[in-house]
């Protein structure tokens, strides 16, 4: 039974189309002229329970905004958002005390009010019982770390500590459901890395639902095992993240290091030597069609090679590729058919 | 430091509105000390009640307005409260500030220095009490509708300027509404208007006969329900027209 569905989801939004210059604007103050552009269009998908989500895509794409109806804060043009048995926009208090939600973007934390403060009030906001709240704090405390400023206003914290500030206030309440949108953006590496720990944490000790939006593939690879890719307000990809790598991550790199005075190399069909430095040379070749044993085998018994290395593409190279247009997603594999994702999560509906 | 500095400076700046409103109608009244009847006494009551209601019916117009223009609304819609209830008891709050920090030691200056009257009889004093109560909730029934704007137009500066020029002028606050010409009279009382400032400061100066006192405060509670009505569909529809700006 799926806690978050999403039936043909759209959202417009109605944009004023300024004019340059003195007589363009004057011109719009009168007879103002509206674009309608489409941040979401006609998605379809759905999150079951203890899930992890990634949820990606270009600037723009659309994955705020529908992060945003999620909760309930702006209302969709048409379609269907069930969370929980409940319409967002329509029961938008009713479903806030039981979902969290984090935007990277900006704080939920009260500006002027010390951090230990925040979750005073948040305690009383969300009614949360002491004990919960208690076991609740001393965990975050634990990981997160809080103690170092917890007496300090929330507008001297660094970005890291607000963030992690930010990410405990979205579960002090223990939500069923949390959206993170960016939770990473503009952290340096430790810092992510202990906030994924954290979130993986929780979804396994509290079989929490995640949904996560970020730019960054390493939040996604650490923790997600399903992706959603959305580009210009259409989904283009859901499925397993090992499922785009194997479909679409056939090419490999082999890097060899050759002794002196090698002679020129001659590769056998379908692997193409991509870069040379010094006596490093990479080839590629695509894994379906040539064994990198068998290229190996062949490179080692002709040449003097002091070091053989296979590198798989990494999940950024893939996305990057798909943005731009580079690889044809075929629908078979992303598609909106429940039946072909389960399959490839192997779970049964 | 600062929040103290901005403390006092109200404080003398409420003094200094009454004082200088004070010399205006001495002015306008001459030597004689009556004109049409009514006491120069009780103008100057009128208006000293006048410029001490403004002290503390002051709001945070722009409160919306920001929480629109820097996509912080988005954390409030976030968590399982209200927003209008939100906004409603931030402006409470303030209100409860300057009752204490700013109203009692205006109160007791203005008797001092400007022999304020005391209330008609204590009943009067009573009803103008509710009747003050209710002029805030009209005013800020009417500030509410003004500040949702926001939702559609962003900047809501002019629309507030606009507003609070009819509210002072309207209501009472700043000319008691007896001297205004019968026609506008007659209009204003078609109008919430009259009941944030005027109903409140005749009731207190026993100028609404005691039997008409319950007619006043009905209907400054029929204008109450009637504005949460129309600021109810408003925010209706402001909340499906909300754009999260910031991405």
């Amino acid at each position: 039974m799926p806690i978050i569905e999403v039936n043909n989801l759209v959202k417009d939004y109605k944009l004023n189309v300024r004019k340059n210059g003195l007589i363009g604007s004057l011109q719009s103050l009168i007879i103002p002229e509206y674009k309608i552009k489409r941040a979401v269009d006609n998605i379809n998908f759905s999150i079951d329970k203890g899930d992890m989500v990634g949820f990606i895509g270009p600037n723009g794409a659309g994955k705020s905004t529908t992060v945003k109806m999620l909760t309930g804060i702006l209302t969709p043009t048409s379609g269907k958002i069930n969370v929980l048995g409940l319409s967002p926009s329509k029961d938008r208090k009713k479903l806030a005390s039981k979902i969290g939600a984090v935007f990277g973007q900006r704080t939920q934390l009260w500006w002027d009010l010390p951090v230990s403060d925040t979750f005073d009030l948040l305690k009383y906001i969300y009614r949360i019982p002491d004990k919960v709240f208690k076991e609740n704090m001393d965990m975050f405390n634990e990981i997160l770390g809080l103690n170092e400023f917890f007496s300090q206003p929330v507008r001297q914290l660094s970005l890291g500590q607000r963030m992690r500030a930010d990410i405990a206030a979205s579960l002090i309440h223990n939500p069923e459901i949390i959206l993170f949108d960016e939770p990473t953006i503009g952290l340096d590496v430790i810092a992510k890395e202990k906030i994924r720990e954290f979130i993986k944490q929780v979804n396994k000790e509290k079989n929490t639902t995640m949904l996560f939006t970020t730019h960054d593939m390493m939040d996604i690879e650490k923790t997600c095992k399903r992706m959603i890719i959305i580009d210009h307000g259409i989904i283009i990809y859901d499925g397993t993240v090992d499922q785009i790598k194997k479909r679409y991550g056939t090419t490999r790199t082999l890097a060899a290091e050759f002794g002196q005075g090698s002679d020129p190399v001659t590769l056998p069909e379908g692997v193409e030597m991509v870069e040379e430095k010094d006596n490093k040379k990479y080839f590629q070749f695509n894994k379906d069609k040539t064994q990198a044993s068998s290229l190996i085998a062949y490179l080692t018994s002709k040449y003097n090679i002091l070091d053989l290395t296979v590198q798989e593409p990494e999940i950024e190279a893939i996305i990057r590729e798909i943005y731009e247009g580079g690889i044809n997603y075929d629908k078979s594999v992303s598609g909106n058919s429940k039946e072909g994702l389960s399959e490839q999560l192997g779970i049964s509906c | 430091m600062a929040y103290r500095v901005e403390y006092f400076a109200g404080l003398i700046n409420t003094l200094i509105l009454i004082f200088v409103n004070i010399a205006i109608w001495k002015a306008i009244y001459g030597e004689d000390g009556s004109f049409d009847g009514i006491q120069l006494q009780m103008v100057l009551t009128y208006i000293i009640l006048g410029f001490l209601m403004q002290s503390i019916f002051g709001m945070d117009e722009y409160f919306i307005s920001n929480k629109i223009n820097n996509g912080l609304i988005s954390s409030d819609l976030l968590k399982p409260i209200s927003f209008r209830l939100l906004v409603f008891s931030y402006n409470f709050g303030l209100a409860v500030f300057r009752i204490i920090m700013n109203l009692i030691p205006a109160v007791i200056l203005s008797v001092i220095f400007f022999k304020l009257l005391p209330p008609f009889s204590l009943t009067m004093g009573i009803c103008f009490l509710i009747s003050l109560g209710l002029g805030y909730l009209v005013l800020y029934c009417l500030n509410f509708i003004v500040w949702l704007s926001a939702f559609w137009f962003y900047g809501t500066f002019s629309l507030v300027t606009i507003k609070d020029a009819i509210v002072v002028i309207m209501s009472g606050a700043l000319i008691p509404l007896w001297f205004m010409p019968q026609w506008l009279y007659d209009f204003i009382k078609l109008t919430p208007f009259d009941s944030i400032y005027y109903i409140p400061i005749s009731i207190y100066l026993g100028q609404i006969p005691s039997n008409e006192i319950i007619y006043s405060i009905v209907k400054q509670v029929f204008w109450i329900f009637l504005l949460i009505g129309i600021g109810h569909v408003i925010w209706k529809f402001a909340t499906k027209k909300l754009v999260v700006q910031g991405g």
